[in-house]
């Protein structure tokens, strides 16, 4: 072991030096490459895009395509079962990614492609706990949070995840997105669960029957959502007085288009995106490349100016400040932030993963009425 | 002599204070290693629900885990305690009591050692029994080493396994208060500042290495207004009724599986197994038996989160597999059991209790608490400590009165009809009972034979009254002993009987066959009651064939009586 680290400083130094020349030569070579990136969309995707897709194209000529993904391990398997899938690289939830490499629908990812950060500070000391996983490199912090129209409720405002399952004090239709993602945390949480032993009990028939019957008293005011803009735009229109949704998004939609939506951060749910390479994909190599490109710090840093997701890394946090269009300054919109943290809830990435199957037959059951 | 004085109590404060702080760490670091251990344990043979729910893809695995794990965890308790333990059981608090209020030897370190190992295999493969006691005994086995140290102060032993139990009830409720006051209401059994003050750094160490150094999370963490109606208080005392005859029900389910056990299963080390086997088959059908139960601890708390029979079953199967658990030979303690079938029982009050008396009520979690501390306090004998866990965990003024009631009702109850505590009981089993204070307890646990004397006038059955009367004047004694030629004591001849007699008359004819007589085993107590009314000199004391072995002169039984009582006093009374 002691050789091989000794070594790796040396290697960051040879990749520092290597690197600017890979990608030069890539862009003569290999001109009209397309990487294909399966990624969320909205103001989510513009940001990737104007922080690391753009800059990679503009450094290697490699056109970096997308396609819409919605989260969840269903889809990819669902392309590679097709059988001819153009996916390369997908930008996923960390535990889906966790069960997706179980599975064995990704590919290894070398950690030795990572760069360190413009200090010096090598990779696996700079990235968050857990970030660097043979299939994965987790990216960014968000969370998911409960908004809610500021003009549903002009008196009492709503401010914990209580109230949002208090129709008496708060009427109006919730918006809650399509999935077995969340919605039995914070059905715990409004039963004055503590956070610690959400996990735990929700690991027991009695928890979910629990969490059954607490969203069954809302069960008549959901309106469902499935692509991350829409719980934005169920709120601005009107049609929901909260929503559930990522935080990211409703700070752009009250930040940048000046939208009425106050972010609830009580029980925030906090979960990771990873970069991961679709197993069998020609251009795993290449994935590579831009995995390297898209996590090095000044590119974390350039899309946390774009939208208040928090960077994986250490050094990229350190870089984070004013919005690059707005001039709103960030940090007090992270869902790290130390005033959101007291109640937030850090998802249990091997309990997700483990659990896909159960969560999904125990919504399944739920939405026929149990 | 003054600077000798002054150095001497400095030294005492130094000592004093340091062994306080070595075993209440070493007390509190094997606590959080133990909880850490059977946690570990729990996961990696699916006996918790989370490690349950991993699994789920696997339902013949987790079916077979919950059968067997608990099955063999029994097999391995069983044959550690049978081979490795020299008191052929778990040890646990009443070993604690009786090490530090006599000076009877305790336990060994292996026995000690063997007896946690069993614990934490009970505990980690879901038998249903508490973890406290075990982790009472690990701290008293700590404070017994320190106690055992050459370092000249005055009641070493008693003050440092209350250091250790101190610090690891401290640790285990994160409860500094609580362990502070467990060492002295069931292990000591008297506030001496003497022995506070030590015992106070040892809970405040075991306290900074769980919550300062390891942040260690709450036991349960619950949310409480307030007691909304003054006439609940009446429900609160009632709950606590109904639990002092819940704790009498456990009592007897626990003597009566210990009889079965010995009865029907004639081979000691596989009566765990046979427990573990049946606690698997009912966990099939019922999961929330298995191990501490925190998920169901949790959920009595939450509205709704049971039906009212469901709860029921659940009550009563816990009760039934906590009573066969621990009398069928499983290590562990009872305090936890007691813990989770209160909560439970309190939970079930709270919903009938709006059927028997419709009047609104403050909801399910302070009588879920309430009927938790009852139940425990009874069981273990500790109300303060209750009282305080509570205190100490919600930090609600409401709900801890709200508790206080419930638990002093319950113990007004349980002390008159089943006794102080099950440690109690234990302990009187075993000859020491404290049912009627320390006083007699140890008065009742140091034997005459002590006291012994050889110093009397022998006579053979062969002798004459002439014979006897001369050596009783030559002894300067009103008393003689009458043997045979093999020691046996015959008789007693009293001066004033031969005074007048014929000095040829045999020695035998004089002799009273009826007298006081001491055994071996006879107690300071014992010897006390056995003089009411006796007038001679001294008593005899024989072996169990008869042999005498010598005599306890009247003066030496008050001398006894006097000596221990002094004793006990001082310590009571005396300052650091």
């Amino acid at each position: 072991m002691k050789p091989l680290s000794a070594r790796v400083p040396a290697l960051w130094m040879l990749g520092i030096l290597v690197f600017p020349g890979l990608l030069s030569a890539g862009n003569e070579e290999q001109a009209r490459e397309v990487l294909t990136v399966a990624t969320w969309g909205g103001s989510y995707e513009n940001s990737q895009r104007r922080a690391y897709f753009e800059p990679f194209t503009r450094a290697t000529g490699v056109e970096i395509e997308t396609v819409h993904y919605d989260g969840g391990v269903k889809a990819l398997r669902e392309q590679l079962a097709s059988g001819d899938t153009d996916w390369d690289l997908v930008d996923m939830i960390q535990s889906d990614a966790s069960a997706a490499c179980e599975e064995g629908l990704l590919e290894n990812i070398d950690p030795g492609i990572l760069l360190p950060a413009p200090d010096g500070t090598p990779p696996h000391e700079d990235f968050m706990e857990g970030a660097i996983h043979r299939c994965f490199i987790t990216q960014i912090v968000f969370s998911t949070v409960i908004a809610f129209d500021d003009r549903a409720f002009p008196g009492v405002k709503p401010d914990s995840v209580e109230d949002f399952f208090n129709l008496e004090d708060f009427p109006g239709k919730r918006a809650l997105r399509k999935s077995p993602v969340g919605l039995f945390e914070w059905a715990l949480l409004s039963l004055s669960v503590p956070r610690e032993q959400l996990y735990d009990l929700l690991s027991t028939r009695r928890g979910l029957e629990l969490a059954s019957r607490q969203l069954n008293g809302i069960r008549d005011a959901i309106i469902w959502w499935t692509r991350g803009d829409e719980s934005v735009e169920l709120l601005t229109n009107g049609e929901a007085a909260m929503a559930t949704g990522y935080n990211g998004r409703f700070f752009h939609a009250r930040a940048m288009e000046g939208a009425p939506i106050s972010v609830i951060w009580d029980g925030q749910l906090i979960g990771f995106n990873s970069w991961t390479i679709v197993r069998g994909t020609d251009q795993a190599e290449l994935a590579e490349k831009f995995i390297a490109f898209a996590t090095r710090s000044e590119n974390m840093a350039a899309q946390a100016n774009l939208i208040s997701y928090g960077p994986a890394r250490k050094s990229a946090f350190k870089r984070v400040g004013l919005h690059t269009d707005a001039g709103v300054p960030m940090r007090p919109y992270m869902p790290t932030a130390p005033s959101h943290m007291a109640t937030a809830v850090v998802r249990d990435h091997h309990w997700y993963s483990q659990t896909v199957e159960l969560r999904e037959q125990w919504f399944k059951a739920w939405l026929q009425g149990e | 002599m003054e600077r000798k004085g002054i150095a001497q109590t400095v030294y005492q404060i130094i000592a004093v204070t340091l062994v306080a702080i070595v075993v209440g760490g070493a007390a509190s670091l094997a606590a959080i290693g133990f909880v850490e251990a059977v946690h570990f344990l729990n996961e990696r043979l699916l006996i918790s629900p989370y490690a349950r729910v991993l699994a789920e893809d696997r339902p013949m695995l987790v079916a077979s885990a919950t059968l067997l794990v608990p099955a063999a965890g029994g097999l391995v308790v069983g044959l550690v305690v049978h081979f490795l333990v020299r008191e052929k059981r778990g040890l646990a608090p009443p070993d604690a009591i009786l090490a530090a209020q006599t000076s009877a030897p305790a336990p060994g370190l292996l026995s000690g050692l063997a007896s946690t190992f069993a614990a934490l295999v009970s505990l980690g493969s879901g038998a249903s029994v508490g973890q406290y006691g075990p982790l009472v005994y690990l701290g008293a086995m700590f404070g017994n080493m320190v106690g055992r140290l050459r370092l000249n102060l005055r009641y070493q032993r008693s003050i440092a396994i209350a250091c250790g139990v101190a610090a690891a009830i401290s640790t285990a409720f994160n409860a500094p208060i609580a362990g502070l006051v467990f060492a002295h209401e069931v292990i000591l059994r008297h506030y001496s500042l003497r022995a506070f003050a030590p015992v106070t750094v040892a809970a405040a160490t075991g306290y900074i290495i769980a919550n300062v150094i390891f942040d260690r999370p709450a036991l349960f963490l619950v949310s409480f207004d307030r007691v909304e109606h003054s006439y609940e208080f009446v429900f609160f005392a009632l709950e606590g009724v109904l639990c002092a005859g819940l704790a009498w029900v456990f009592m007897r389910l626990l003597r009566l599986s210990t009889n079965t056990a010995r009865r029907y299963i004639g081979l000691p080390w596989a009566r765990p197994a046979i427990a573990g086997l049946l606690l698997g088959l009912v966990a099939l059908w019922i999961p929330e038996v298995l191990g501490i139960g925190q998920e169901t601890l949790r959920f009595a708390t939450i509205e709704g989160a049971f039906g009212i029979g469901e709860l029921g079953l659940i009550i009563v199967a816990k009760l039934v597999l906590t009573a066969l658990c621990v009398g069928f030979g499983f290590v562990g303690g009872v305090f936890s059991p007691a813990l989770l079938i209160g909560i439970l029982f309190g939970a079930f009050y709270g919903m009938v209790l709006p059927y028997i008396a419709p009047v609104p009520h403050s909801g399910l979690v302070v009588y879920a608490i309430c009927g938790m501390m009852a139940l425990a306090s009874s069981v273990i004998g500790a109300p303060l400590t209750t009282i305080l866990i509570v205190f100490e965990l919600t930090r609600s003024y409401d709900l801890t009165i709200a508790a206080m009631v419930s638990v002093v009702f319950a113990n007004l109850i349980s002390y008159r009809v089943i006794g102080r505590s099950l440690f109690d009981l234990q302990l009187r089993a075993r000859g020491f009972d404290l049912s009627l204070g320390r006083d007699k307890a140890i008065l009742g646990n140091r034997r005459i034979r002590d006291y012994l004397s050889t110093e009397y006038t022998a006579a053979s059955e062969m002798d004459t009254v002439g014979d006897v009367r001369q050596r009783l004047v030559n002894d300067n004694r009103a008393e003689a002993m009458v043997l045979d030629h093999q020691g046996i004591l015959l008789g007693v001849i009293r001066l004033q009987g031969i005074v007048n007699r014929p000095a040829g008359t045999p020695a035998m004819a004089a002799a009273i066959g009826l007298f006081t007589r001491f055994e071996e085993a006879t107690s300071v107590w014992q010897s006390m009651e056995l003089l009411r009314g006796f007038l001679g000199e001294a008593v005899p004391l024989v072996s169990a064939e008869g042999k005498l072995l010598g005599v306890v002169p009247e003066e030496a039984v008050i001398r006894a009586y006097l000596e221990i009582v002094h004793d006990l006093r001082e310590e009571e009374n005396e300052a650091a």
